[in-house]
């Protein structure tokens, strides 16, 4: 995944990628944010578990009710007061809220 | 305009919902049961009380860095996705833009737009939001 081209999404603050268990692998952060590494770190951590739960609640949704269409799960954002960040697979984006394009952040880590 | 009505108002949105915090009403328009609206509920208020207290952990790690207090979430699924803000949540296809729209009028009522006049007076007029934003 090339950072640097997810860093020319609308409003990207920072572009990361990470290990299966959510380690920090790589990143790139705008100058002047108030983001770190450390931050990125954490973050990985948390999309890596929110995506494992949310790949669970799609299966069980879909054996449930028989609606179909959750799965295979594309991404999972979280949206903080300032900024989203939006995750898939191992590279994840943070964007900031007033300038966010989720529908384009969302295609470029399906790419 | 109420947020789920407005919400149902565009097209390609499945659902909308609204929940307690404490998790036991819930209320909801479009394609689900009074069975699914209540398990969507608490999945929702689930992940949401869970993405809060990851961010209550980040905000530990780095004071002031803009993620707290957390708006909401989203899941995006192969046809399918769920956006959360607030208490609502809504069901919505995987159509060109929708989900821009659908999270702008979200945050917007629930959220931190406010700075922007023409996404606030939106939100307060209701309607369709391509006809009325683009």
């Amino acid at each position: 995944m090339d950072l640097r081209k997810m860093m020319d999404l609308p409003g990207a603050l920072a572009a990361f990628t990470y290990a299966d268990k959510g380690d920090l692998e790589s990143h790139v952060l705008r100058e002047g944010t108030e983001l770190t590494p450390q931050v990125l770190d954490l973050l990985a951590r948390s999309c890596v578990a929110n995506l494992a739960i949310a790949g669970m609640e799609a299966r069980g949704w879909e054996a449930l009710t028989g609606q179909g269409g959750f799965q295979p799960v594309k991404g999972f954002s979280m949206v903080g007061l300032e900024w989203s960040v939006v995750v898939n697979g191992n590279c994840g984006v943070v964007v900031r809220n007033h300038d966010a394009d989720y529908e384009a952040t969302f295609n470029a880590l399906q790419a | 305009m109420h947020i789920l009505k407005q919400l149902m108002a565009i097209p390609g949105v499945i659902a909308a919902g609204e929940y307690a915090y404490r998790g036991d009403r819930f209320s909801y328009q479009g394609a689900l049961t009074d069975e699914f609206a209540r398990m969507a509920s608490i999945l929702c208020r689930a992940n949401t009380l869970a993405v809060n207290m990851q961010s209550e952990i980040l905000e530990s790690f780095a004071d002031g860095c803009g993620c707290r207090p957390t708006q909401g979430w989203i899941v995006r699924g192969e046809k399918l996705t769920i956006c959360a803000v607030g208490n609502y949540f809504s069901f919505i296809e995987n159509h060109d833009e929708l989900l821009n729209d659908v999270m702008t009028i979200m945050r917007a009522k629930v959220g931190d737009v406010e700075s922007d006049l023409l996404v606030n007076l939106y939100a307060r007029l209701g309607g369709n939001t391509k006809e009325a934003l683009y």
